[in-house]
């Protein structure tokens, strides 16, 4: 028993090692790296490349620009610095600019993999849609999609049978199948007007549920067949052309139209869901996507009728591939995370170094405790463990068969 | 014999263990006073809403509490074991030296747990009369971490202080403190969904460490 | 009941006793007395597994020491250097913890010593003095009723009354229930009127394992003046110590008369007021261990 509790001991201590001494060695050691600003311009029909670290502005080929330059390209984006100047233009490829479409054409929409995967609430509001005030007001009661839908009374934690029924009886005549895989929406009365939730059901099927003058509103949305959504965003935008962003298990956009219904499928590829940051611009000309991994990202333009006009790809070194970068890959076999960036859910994140230089110094490390064992002329017998260990979790196991010493079991 | 060993550690802890229930049941007490004033005065429908949403736990006073308790009860067993090395008269004890030792374990760990089913108890019963199943069952799952970090130090502080050598104790503390942050990333509800499992297990195993020190003391480790 | 078979310790790289050989017989009272830091507190923490030895091996009742049977430890009684116990206890809660254990335990003979105490029922160990504790230590080893008891210096911290207290019990329940104690003391007086078997360790070595009586019959002291004071004494191997102020020599030795006057004679050193001088127990302790 105090063999294996040693051991229990060994184990626990790499772990903590192995989350630890790499975290402690990055704080020491990282360097920040400078990630391009890429922005697509309606002037040169190019993409325009803000480089923080270096004070540079430029295109894709390379020619550079002053800030004042590199702001006229993108003059949706600076929209007010121009017109303060007095270079804001009439008029861009024939269309005359008004102050106030450029304004209502504004959007930006930012979806990080953490947020894919991340707990879910289970309980949401349902605003009500038409309720003639200025300001939307939290509703008294929250819903939750089990076996039916089911409305719960916040201040009396009571559940409202009838209201319940109905809504349940609505959903179940549109077809909607029980229980929800999918709720989406915005459950905040910070928003310009509610648009209700987007519900996908236990087939995948796609609905939108509103409480409309304390009526369910409910229409089944017609998707392209086999497609199955894994992330849906709904969006206030205020041109209001959309409902929402939504995101299919083959890592697939589409959006939603408002008021007819309309999922159409944007063609980009290079997103993963996963592990992308993805954002996406809007402006009176252009929808902007751009994918972001931590080492490279890939710009794709589109027009306002969704086709893909232009795109752009750059990739940096990382951490990873600087000398404390490879030098941390020689050091550590692996590195134990509780965190991720892409994800909200804490677990035991495992990364494993890149390349094999790490074997070399597990290798030395074993020949050092070897010798030591032969030094205090202990059984080698009673010590093979403890090298296996040292082998395979090289410095963490070193400094753990150390810290509980093999002592008294010879 | 256990009813023995079971007396002696009840002898140490139990005012330690009268103290710190009490404590816990006076926080839970506190935590739901406040929430019913949160309801009456700013509305059940915005504190659902907070809990929800923006990721505040109404819950985040016991964050520590568990921890509190295990440190306690730990602390009150064994450091009287090692004034003057008592600790030789438990192993003169005719049982096998595990034997007393685990039954030492067990009587401690035996009062946290039944501390913890009481804290647990109000805590899921007062939350039921404020909040769905849902929500009561997803501050549990946020909890358990917690509880289990209880546990965690409780054995890992039984290890430490039974330790004969100071400069491994320190050790010991150092691994023992890192270790114990798993238990204790900041993150929304339920986020430690998936590692409650792993981290049940680690726990688990935990709960025979100390036997190692204590050979160490049996061996004569200064 | 006791055995040690080429016992060897060392602390770190220092040498505390090598190949140390005794044995202790059952119904015999054996008394360990060695100089502090000669390795008397190594010895019992050995014995009670409570020190892995660095070579040889200790037997209690043919048991490896270092693996003793709950039946083996159930017979053992374990006085701890300083007469240390669970102090948070008072006296009635020790008494109930402990009886939980041996299933011969006797009650009676606890509480008859405990009777002579001055205390209630409800005060803690811990705010009784030097002396009760060791009563209560007894008591408890009594009511175990051991075959082997281990003392590990019974005498620390007690006045003269507890200390003859305890050894007038000690003997009295030893020599009528035929057990068995193995026992050190800083207070050689108390030791000699308990034990019958002495034991004496030096640094590193052993010295004496006999009877207390064929010891102090064996080990002699001869006392003379030097004329001449200068008088350089050799030591030969038969002489164990000497001690020499001035002009006044005490010589110890396991050897007669005779070979001490021939000693003399060979060396040509001319003595006056020769005599053998009868010895206590600690006088030839000092005598054979030397004074610091």
């Amino acid at each position: 028993m105090e063999k294996i509790s040693r051991y229990i001991l060994v184990f626990i201590a790499v772990l903590t090692l192995a989350i630890f001494l790499p975290k402690l060695y990055w704080m020491a050691f990282e360097k920040p790296v400078w990630k391009p600003f890429v922005q697509y311009s309606c002037i040169n029909n190019d993409f325009m490349i803000q480089r923080i670290r270096e004070k540079k502005w430029m295109d894709t080929k390379g020619k550079e620009y002053s800030r004042e330059e590199y702001e006229q390209t993108l003059p949706m984006m600076f929209f007010k610095q121009l017109l303060a100047s007095g270079t804001m233009p009439d008029s861009i490829n024939g269309t005359a600019l008004d102050m106030r479409a450029i304004s209502r054409e504004k959007s930006f929409f930012r979806l990080k993999a953490s947020e894919i995967d991340a707990p879910c609430p289970d309980l949401y509001p349902l605003f009500e849609s038409w309720s003639g005030r200025a300001k939307l007001e939290l509703p008294e009661d929250f819903f939750r999609i089990t076996w039916r839908i089911e409305f719960i009374e916040a201040s009396t934690n009571k559940l409202l049978e009838e209201k319940s029924q109905l809504f349940s009886a609505a959903l179940f005549h549109n077809g909607f199948s029980f229980p929800a895989k999918l709720i989406s929406g915005l459950p905040t009365p910070r928003k310009t007007c509610d648009e209700g939730y987007l519900i996908v059901d236990s087939k995948d099927q796609l609905f939108h549920l509103k409480m409309i003058k304390g009526k369910p509103f409910v229409k089944k949305v017609d998707i392209p067949e086999g497609v199955k959504f894994r992330h849906i965003s709904c969006v206030d935008f205020k041109n209001k052309d959309f409902y929402a962003y939504l995101f299919s298990d083959k890592n697939e956009i589409y959006i939603l139209t408002q008021n007819d219904y309309q999922v159409i499928k944007w063609l980009i590829d290079g997103y993963d869901l996963a592990n992308c940051d993805l954002k996406i611009f809007g402006d009176l000309f252009n929808y902007t996507v751009a994918i972001e991994v931590n080492d490279r990202i890939k710009m794709i333009a589109l027009d306002k009728q969704f086709q893909v006009v232009n795109t752009y790809g750059e990739e940096w070194p990382v951490k990873e591939d600087m000398l404390e970068g490879r030098i941390f890959a020689s050091l550590f076999p692996a590195q134990l995370s509780m965190t991720s960036d892409n994800s909200k859910f804490i677990r035991f994140y495992f990364s494993p170094s890149n390349g094999f230089n790490w074997i070399f110094v597990n290798l030395l490390l074993m020949t050092f405790h070897f010798i030591w064992i032969l030094r205090r002329k202990a059984k080698l017998k009673n010590h093979l463990a403890d090298l296996v260990i040292v082998v395979l979790s090289g410095i963490f196991g070193f400094i753990a068969i150390h810290l509980f010493q093999n002592k008294f079991f010879d | 014999m256990w009813k023995s060993v079971f007396y002696k550690e009840w002898l140490k802890t139990r005012w330690f263990m009268v103290g710190y229930t009490l404590l816990g049941v006076l926080c839970i007490g506190y935590l739901f006073l406040t929430l019913k004033h949160s309801f009456a005065f700013t509305g059940g429908k915005n504190v659902w809403f907070t809990v929800l949403f923006q990721e505040q736990q109404f819950y985040s006073l016991l964050k520590y509490v568990p921890l509190a308790g295990g440190l306690t009860i730990a602390v009150a067993q064994y450091l009287p074991e090692t004034i003057n090395k008592r600790l030789k008269l438990t192993f003169h004890l005719p049982l096998t030296e595990n034997k007393v030792l685990l039954q030492m374990q067990a009587f401690g760990a035996g009062c946290l747990l039944i501390s913890f089913l009481m804290f647990g108890g109000l805590f899921t019963g007062f939350s039921l009369i404020y909040f769905p199943i849902q929500m009561v069952t997803n501050s549990v799952v946020t909890i358990l971490p917690w509880l289990l970090a209880g546990f965690a130090a409780y054995f890992m502080i039984a290890l430490i202080i039974l330790e004969p050598n100071w400069i491994f104790r320190f050790c010991y503390t150092l691994i023992g403190v890192f270790f114990l942050t798993i238990y204790f990333n900041s993150a929304g509800a339920t986020a430690y969904a998936s590692a409650n499992p792993v981290l049940f297990i680690l726990t688990a195993l935990l709960s025979v460490v100390f036997v190692f020190s204590a050979y160490r003391f049996r061996k004569g480790e200064v | 009941m006791i055995e040690c078979n080429n016992l060897t310790h060392y602390y770190g790289e220092k040498l505390v006793f090598e190949n140390l050989n005794f044995q202790v017989k059952k119904g015999s009272i054996l008394g360990l007395l060695g100089k502090n830091g000669t390795g008397k507190t190594t010895a019992f923490n050995i014995l009670n597994g409570f020190l892995q030895p660095t070579g040889g091996q200790c037997l209690v009742f043919g048991e490896d020491t270092q693996h003793l049977s709950p039946q083996a430890k159930a017979r053992i009684g374990f006085l701890i250097e300083g007469h240390i116990q669970y102090s948070f206890m008072n006296i009635q809660q020790i008494e109930k913890f402990y009886s939980g254990f041996y299933p011969k335990w006797k009650s009676a003979a606890y509480w008859e010593l405990i009777s002579k105490l001055n205390v209630s029922l409800t005060q803690k160990i811990s705010t009784m003095s030097c002396g009760q504790r060791s009563q209560v230590a007894l008591g408890l080893i009594l009511a175990q009723d051991p075959d082997l008891l281990i003392l590990d210096d019974f005498s620390m911290g007690l006045d003269p009354g507890y200390r003859r207290l305890f050894i007038d019990y000690l003997r009295e329940y030893a020599k009528a229930e035929n057990k068995t104690i193995f026992t050190t003391s800083h207070i050689i007086q108390d030791l000699e009127r308990l034990i019958d078997d002495v034991l004496i360790i030096d640094y590193n070595k052993m010295l004496v394992q006999s009877p207390v009586a064929e010891f102090r019959s064996n080990f002699r002291r001869f006392d003379f003046e030097l004329d001449n004071e200068a008088t350089e004494l050799k030591k030969e191997p038969f002489i164990m110590n000497i001690e020499k102020v001035k002009n006044k020599v005490e010589l110890y030795t396991f050897s007669a008369e005779s070979d001490v006057k021939k000693y003399l004679d060979d060396n040509k050193i001319v003595v006056s007021n020769f005599a053998q001088v009868r010895m206590e127990l600690e006088d030839a302790f000092i005598g054979l261990t030397g004074k610091y």
